[in-house]
């Protein structure tokens, strides 16, 4: 059986660099698509703990992504990607605000994502500057 | 392959006349000995970054007569990407002394984000080769992951603390390889620790000590202020019975020992002194077992301030991510990553500190910002001494997502090894510009450099029985 695919499209969002889409099955995750593709994107653990491959939904099916709690009646995140475990890096406002663990994530609509090593840098700031 | 060719009986007396294993007989005889450092083997990163390559060792060198003096002579690439490499170690160091046919030749390289474990066969010290692979799921296997630092077991196993559990979340551990490089499984009985971080032992006193850090899952993406404030990071420390492998004492360090990180005895094993730098609270602490009760305690006997800077909303902690203590037990040396300081104390009365010099150079207050025209783009924090006290190096990457908080630029640009020449005898320290080692110039981009340690045992590496 052919599992379902979604077109998944990377844009490095600080990188001169081509933005590329690629077909990315439900029972595989983005980060594994990607390299399929020969796309390398950062990962760490590859567990969902540790962050480094975190992407930033910027679009789900053609509409920006709104968090569960808004009444705009777009798209739910939650509803643009299935997570194979629970995402231990990110904290609940991360996701809110889109933040993805791509290594762990399987979509299940047509999306766009901020990818690359800038991205998983926004997680967190200078606490004291 | 088994770095133990003969099995032999440990000497139950410890006279030095029947000293046939790896390493030296006394830290004395270490600098005696130890021939000067030629080479350093660095720790090397991209993970986290967009150059499309592997974390690899670094092997440096350090011979001022040779013509690649201070360029990276070799590069041991390894398989996968994502790894960062952290903290190594050796499989066999001067505790190993009676192991007769036990050589220093392997060294155990742990991927802190990937669970990896890289055995690398140093036979040819000067072109290490990759030998042996422990894939993650094989450490996942034993509920741990996150491995952080590896000393030798005087029998020729290899114990790693562990930081997390197979979800990268608390408790941690300690899992235990044996000689032929295969995991034996958990040193301890689960649960013994929550946090874990480093880890020292002192044989002849049965005691191990060990430091928290956090959960995986909570350090790994970066430094959150809320989870400090939600308890979420460690501030104990865990005597244990070194033969049981069980903790027989913790001692909560409070609020001034806050994220305690690099814990060290002092060498002679007669000692069951030590000092642990606690990181985010700026503090060093000395701990100790107190004769009468036979109980360790601990006590803060040195305060880093914070300092005001302008572009800054809050003072700028000083941030004390590692310290090491000469081979001769006469000086304390640290770095502190955010203000950009490395320094030495006196510490011939433990309990009372002594400075005796430090050196402001690169991070956010540091005199020197530049060497040789190269921009410093962040303070010194991994610290390595010659065996005989006379040079100390540093590099100055922390941590790949905690760099990014704090020096952005340190990815960008790659990080750098520096050196000062140090007179043990006066207790001063001087720059030496003529050294610089520049990560910004590696073929696939700039990287990241982290622990160091020479090719016969360093002041980082060795035990005495």
């Amino acid at each position: 059986m052919v599992s379902q695919r979604h077109d998944v499209t990377l844009e490095w969002p600080d990188a001169d660099r081509e933005t590329r889409t690629i077909a990315v099955g439900e029972d595989e995750t983005v980060l594994e698509a990607a390299e399929r593709a020969d796309i390398a994107l950062p990962f760490g653990c590859r567990t969902g703990a540790c962050g480094t491959c975190t992407g930033r939904l910027l679009e789900v099916d053609g509409a920006e992504p709104a968090a569960g709690d808004d009444e705009r009646g777009t798209v739910e995140i939650d509803g643009a990607f299935s997570y194979r475990r629970s995402p231990r890096a990110l904290k609940d406002r991360h996701r809110t605000a889109g933040y993805v663990l791509l290594c762990i994530a399987s979509p299940r609509a047509d999306c766009r994502i901020a990818v690359g090593a800038s991205v998983h840098t926004e997680l967190v700031d200078n606490p004291w500057k | 392959m088994s770095d133990v060719n003969a099995p032999s009986d440990v000497e139950p007396d410890h006279e030095h006349d029947h000293h046939e294993g790896p390493g030296y007989a006394t830290p004395q005889a270490a600098i005696e000995e130890g021939e000067r450092e030629e080479l350093a083997y660095v720790m090397s990163l991209y993970v986290g970054t967009d150059v499309d390559a592997p974390d690899f060792v670094a092997v440096v060198d350090l011979d001022p007569d040779s013509e690649t003096y201070c360029e990276i002579v070799d590069r041991i690439e390894l398989p996968n990407r994502g790894d960062e490499l952290h903290h190594f170690g050796w499989n066999a160091c001067s505790s190993s002394c009676h192991m007769e046919g036990l050589e220093r030749r392997h060294l155990i390289v742990p991927g802190q984000r990937s669970s990896r474990i890289h055995v690398i066969d140093a036979k040819d010290r000067r072109n290490p080769e990759l030998e042996t692979v422990i894939e993650p799921e094989e450490v996942f296997e034993y509920d741990l992951s996150a491995p952080h630092t590896v000393h030798c077991i005087p029998d020729g196993e290899i114990l790693i603390s562990m930081l997390g559990d197979a979800d990268g979340e608390l408790p941690g551990g300690f899992l235990e390889l044996n000689d032929d490089f295969e995991i034996e499984g958990r040193w301890e009985p689960p649960g013994e620790v929550e946090m874990n971080y480093d880890y020292w032992y002192q044989p002849r006193q049965n005691v191990m000590v060990s430091s928290e850090w956090a959960a995986p899952k909570t350090y790994y993406p970066g430094f959150d202020l809320e989870d400090v404030e939600a308890g979420n990071y460690g501030q104990r420390l865990h005597f244990w019975d070194w033969e049981a492998g069980t903790v027989e004492q913790t001692i909560d360090l409070g609020e001034e020992g806050l994220i305690p990180l690099e814990v060290r005895f002092l060498h002679t094993p007669e000692s069951t002194h030590g000092f642990v730098g606690a990181a985010l609270s700026s503090n060093i602490f000395h701990f100790w077992r107190d004769g009468e009760s036979g109980e360790y305690r601990a006590e803060k006997v040195i305060d880093f301030e914070s300092r005001e800077h302008d572009d800054w909303d809050m003072p700028v902690p000083a941030l004390p991510t590692d310290i090491l203590i000469s081979m001769d037990d006469r000086y304390l040396f640290g770095s502190n990553w955010l203000h950009g300081d490395v320094w030495m104390y006196d510490i011939s009365d433990p309990s009372n500190p002594r400075r005796a010099d430090s050196l402001s150079v690169g991070g956010t207050f540091g005199e020197v910002q530049e060497v040789q025209g190269r921009e410093l783009s962040a303070g010194p924090q991994m610290i390595q001494l010659s065996l005989d006290g006379e040079r100390l190096y540093w590099t100055t990457s922390l941590f790949s997502s905690w760099d990014e908080q704090f020096y952005p630029e340190e990815g960008e640009r790659g990080s750098v090894m520096l050196k000062a020449d140090v007179d043990p005898r006066k207790g001063t320290m001087e720059l030496d510009e003529d050294f610089l080692v520049d990560w910004g110039e590696c073929p696939e981009g700039p990287a990241r450099a982290h622990e160091i340690r020479w090719p016969d045992g360093d002041c980082t590496s060795d035990v005495w029985q």
